[in-house]
């Protein structure tokens, strides 16, 4: 087709063995600027007028903000949404332990079945796990400890080292950070589940509040299970403890134990345990609090779990940099 | 087996004998399809009569105990990615949109993938898709999140759509949603048919698309298929065909019917 041709340009199609919609729809545009499609196929008109028939509009560009600008949208939405996390935090604490103590003043409010699975599932099934990592925790201290006093001939000094770190901060923290991660999880991701399946609102419709029924069976046996899975890390702690003695120190095992209650006495094991319960709490509460707050679609179970986990390990270091400050002033 | 299969050339899609179970329970018990291009076919049953497992054995995303698939004549397990993806089309019950893309990004994943078209001409051809599913081009930059239910079913088709398939699955196309919407979809599976000559399987429950939509019907009951027009399998004997095309709900269905029906 030349330009200055007086007669519109044309194409003469008759050729064509087959026509997908991407070439229709090349065609179409050729007929728009004015060139005549001679010789259509009868096979390939309906689908020629189908796609010329279309309304076609692109498709409308997102408005891209600069780097910079999202920078600062970003500090700000993140401000606005800790506060936001800050208060429903302080909130659902406060809705936690006031169903928590109804259903202790009343016992028949008391789920006995779901709470007994619960400690099963939280506290039976991570024995194992737990006892591992606690010696592995006190074999790791036990090394370091010989590396770093032997220069000063206290290498002895490591079982002091060794049980006293266990008792008083080691065995609670590893076992509230691996019941975070496998059970503050699992209590997002179950309740997280049963949103999703609008099971929390059937809940609510045959006037079963689901405080009551799914969460504080889950923060009490919790709040049950682990003191005791910190009492077991201790005593795996000082048995890992009692291993590492024998083979760096020549201490054998019947020596460790006699000097245990020389080293170590029961303030050591109860600033432990102490901590155990509340941070059992804070793990239930935000794990809990995460799965209640997942709406509807499937992604978001996922998203509420790692925000579940983070901060319930978060809040587990930072409660236990507030007791050692708290301890170290009350000289316990 | 089908004076269809007959008449017509060879089939674009023909299942061979296909066994499936899952332990004890055999669900498919030596059944043959034989899918002729052009057609749309209906597949319908009781709630799990195995209409789903059937659909994902004849798509390849299954693999039956015994038995083969071909599809274009070559075992659909054989087939490479880019010739399966340019040949099957699929709609998924649930839309199956990729939830971190936006739809218009949906429905370029698989021309990315498979084509070295740049991405302006893509743009326009997945416009071009989105219009083609009856849908504005303004809700190319929206996420599925943000979509009904029927829009979604839509978007689906946009994208299962993309590379012009010459066979296009539909699992369950019209469930939940509105007697509207439905329409709508039916009225688009008959338009893509008609221009595009694009082969269709529908699996569903609606007796509106069986009756309106559909050239063949087969109907999966005991583990066997029957393949039939629908109004030869009216006439069945089977207990449960009877009542699955006499009910209640089948007679209204029928009224739909245009009566000009019956290509």
């Amino acid at each position: 087709m030349t330009p200055d041709d007086s007669s519109p340009p044309g194409l003469d199609i008759a050729g064509l063995d087959g026509l997908d919609t991407p070439g229709a729809l090349f065609l179409c545009g050729l007929r728009d600027k004015g060139v005549e499609l001679a010789g259509i196929r009868a096979e390939h008109r309906a689908l020629l007028d189908l796609i010329c028939g279309l309304d076609l509009k692109p498709i409308p560009k997102v408005k891209s903000i600069p780097r910079w600008r999202q920078f600062v949208i970003q500090i700000g939405k993140g401000a606005h949404d800790a506060r936001h996390e800050a208060i429903d935090l302080v909130t659902f604490i406060g809705r936690t332990a006031s169903w928590t103590m109804n259903a202790l003043m009343h016992p028949q409010c008391l789920r006995l079945a779901a709470i007994s699975r619960h400690v099963a599932e939280t506290g039976m099934h991570a024995l194992p796990i737990i006892g591992v990592m606690a010696i592995m925790m006190a074999v790791v201290l036990g090394y370091q400890g010989v590396a770093q006093l032997r220069p000063y001939g206290g290498e002895e000094f490591t079982i002091n080292l060794v049980a006293v770190s266990v008792l008083r901060e080691m065995g609670v923290l590893i076992t509230a950070i691996m019941v975070a991660g496998r059970s503050g999880s699992a209590f997002t991701a179950e309740i997280g589940v049963m949103q999703t399946r609008e099971e929390v609102d059937a809940l609510k419709v045959m006037g079963i509040e689901p405080m009551q029924v799914l969460v504080v069976p889950r923060i009490i046996a919790l709040v049950i299970t682990l003191p005791l899975l910190t009492f077991f890390a201790d005593i795996m702690g000082l048995v890992g403890g009692a291993a590492i003695s024998q083979f760096l120190l020549g201490v054998s095992p019947t020596q460790y134990l006699a000097r245990l209650p020389q080293v170590v006495d029961g303030s050591d094991l109860f600033v432990g345990l102490f901590k155990a319960p509340i941070f059992a709490f804070f793990i239930a509460v935000v794990g809990c609090m995460h799965g209640l707050r997942v709406s509807g679609s499937a992604e978001s179970v996922g998203r509420e779990t790692t925000r579940a986990v983070v901060k319930s390990i978060f809040l587990v270091l930072a409660l236990d940099a507030f007791f050692s400050i708290l301890f170290e002033q009350l000289g316990i | 087996m089908n004076t269809l299969t007959k008449t017509h050339a060879e089939p674009i899609l023909s299942a061979r004998g296909i066994v499936n179970r899952f332990g004890e329970q055999v669900v498919h018990d030596n059944l043959s399809l034989d899918i002729v291009r052009g057609e749309i076919i209906g597949i319908a049953g009781g709630s799990g009569s195995g209409k789903s497992v059937l659909l994902k054995t004849l798509v390849g995303l299954r693999q039956p105990d015994a038995g083969d698939v071909l599809l274009n004549g070559k075992p659909v397990q054989t087939l490479g990615a880019a010739s399966k993806a340019a040949l099957i089309g699929m709609l998924f019950q649930q839309g199956a949109l990729f939830s971190s893309l936006s739809v218009a990004q949906n429905i370029m994943l698989p021309m990315r993938e498979h084509t070295a078209l740049p991405v302006e001409e893509q743009e326009t051809i997945a416009a071009m898709k989105l219009a083609l599913a009856g849908l504005p081009a303004d809700s190319g930059i929206k996420f599925p999140s943000a979509l009904s239910g029927g829009m979604v079913k839509r978007a689906a088709f946009a994208r299962a759509l993309a590379l012009d398939p010459k066979i296009l699955f539909l699992d369950e196309p019209t469930s939940d949603l509105d007697p509207i919407a439905a329409s709508g979809i039916d009225a688009l599976i008959r338009q893509l048919n008609q221009t595009l000559g694009i082969t269709v399987v529908i699996v569903t429950h609606d007796l509106t698309t069986l009756f309106t939509v559909c050239s063949r019907i087969a109907v999966l009951v005991d583990t066997k298929l029957t393949v039939d027009t629908a109004d030869k399998l009216m006439q069945s004997d089977h207990p449960w065909v009877h009542e699955f095309f006499h009910g209640p709900r089948a007679e209204g269905a029928m009224n739909a019917r245009k009566p000009s029906h019956g290509n």
